[in-house]
């Protein structure tokens, strides 16, 4: 697969996130907009992304960000609050600027708003735990 | 017809015939329960859906109740598909590599072109994740 223009690609370590990957990520740490090239693996049976693949993308994306906003402290999904605004096709590249909302000792809250080509195809917001933090 | 993995039913039904829920999967159906008010799937995680922490993915644990609980929204218009409207997910516990994970899913309300629904995601009498969501029957205004 290709790497999109002024993208590289993220290094990954989960199976899973490596088994759907690869994912995709330009900017400095903290700012970084990742992103999802749609290939046929990803579809559902109306042709568009299916929402597992949306949402994995998300925990994929998001936990990347929280590691960068928190200088590498592990983290675990809490929860995981997705808006499905829009269905994304074979070809098009989902992108994602991951914001942090808040970060206090043991928490950290960050949304993204998921696009391709303008189009705002999925909202999310979630809370992630700091391992070792109470 | 593939095998049916161990941990599961003989007439465990495979969901989803192409993309994601082929590729993600196997996830299955199995019989209703409560006289059709709980929809039940299960699946068995492998490596691929691991996370690094020797968990199961977020992402897999995610796909699993949207998947099961698309296929009950479906079940609810007549075969017809329906789109994920919203989904929030809290995760409550880990699942292990090899452990049966298994959904029910039940209908809080349905109207005309959209229905509510709640799923517990469970492995070994443990919730893992707990989801609640809207879907909407396509091709319906």
């Amino acid at each position: 697969m290709s790497v999109p223009a002024g993208f590289t690609e993220t290094t990954l370590i989960d199976p899973f996130e490596r088994h759907v990957g690869p994912v995709f990520e330009r900017g400095v740490k903290g700012a970084k907009c990742f992103a999802l090239r749609v290939d046929e693996r990803h579809i559902n049976a109306r042709g568009v992304v299916h929402g597992g693949m949306m949402l994995t993308f998300a925990d994929a994306a998001l936990g990347q960000a929280v590691w960068d906003f928190t200088d590498r402290v592990p983290s675990v999904t809490m929860n995981m609050q997705a808006q499905f605004i829009d269905g994304a096709r074979l070809g098009e590249l989902i992108e994602v600027k991951p914001e942090l909302v808040r970060r206090t000792r043991a928490l950290v809250f960050v949304r993204g708003d998921f696009t391709a080509d303008s189009r705002t195809l999925m909202t999310i917001s979630s809370v992630w735990k700091l391992l070792g933090e109470s | 017809m593939s095998e049916i993995p161990s941990p599961l039913p003989k007439d465990a039904v495979r969901v989803g015939s192409v993309g994601f829920n082929i590729f993600a999967g196997p996830i299955y159906r199995l019989g209703d329960e409560n006289q059709g008010e709980i929809k039940h799937f299960a699946f068995v995680p492998e490596q691929k859906h691991m996370n690094g922490s020797g968990a199961v993915h977020g992402g897999m644990l995610m796909t699993f109740a949207d998947v099961s609980m698309s296929q009950t929204a479906r079940s609810m218009f007549e075969g017809n598909g329906c789109n994920t409207v919203s989904l929030s997910c809290d995760f409550v516990s880990p699942g292990k590599l090899g452990a049966l994970i298994e959904s029910r899913v039940r209908v809080t309300r349905k109207t005309r072109s959209m229905v509510f629904l709640s799923a517990e995601v469970v492995s070994n009498g443990m919730p893992l994740l707990i989801a609640t969501g809207l879907w909407k029957v396509a091709g319906q205004p």
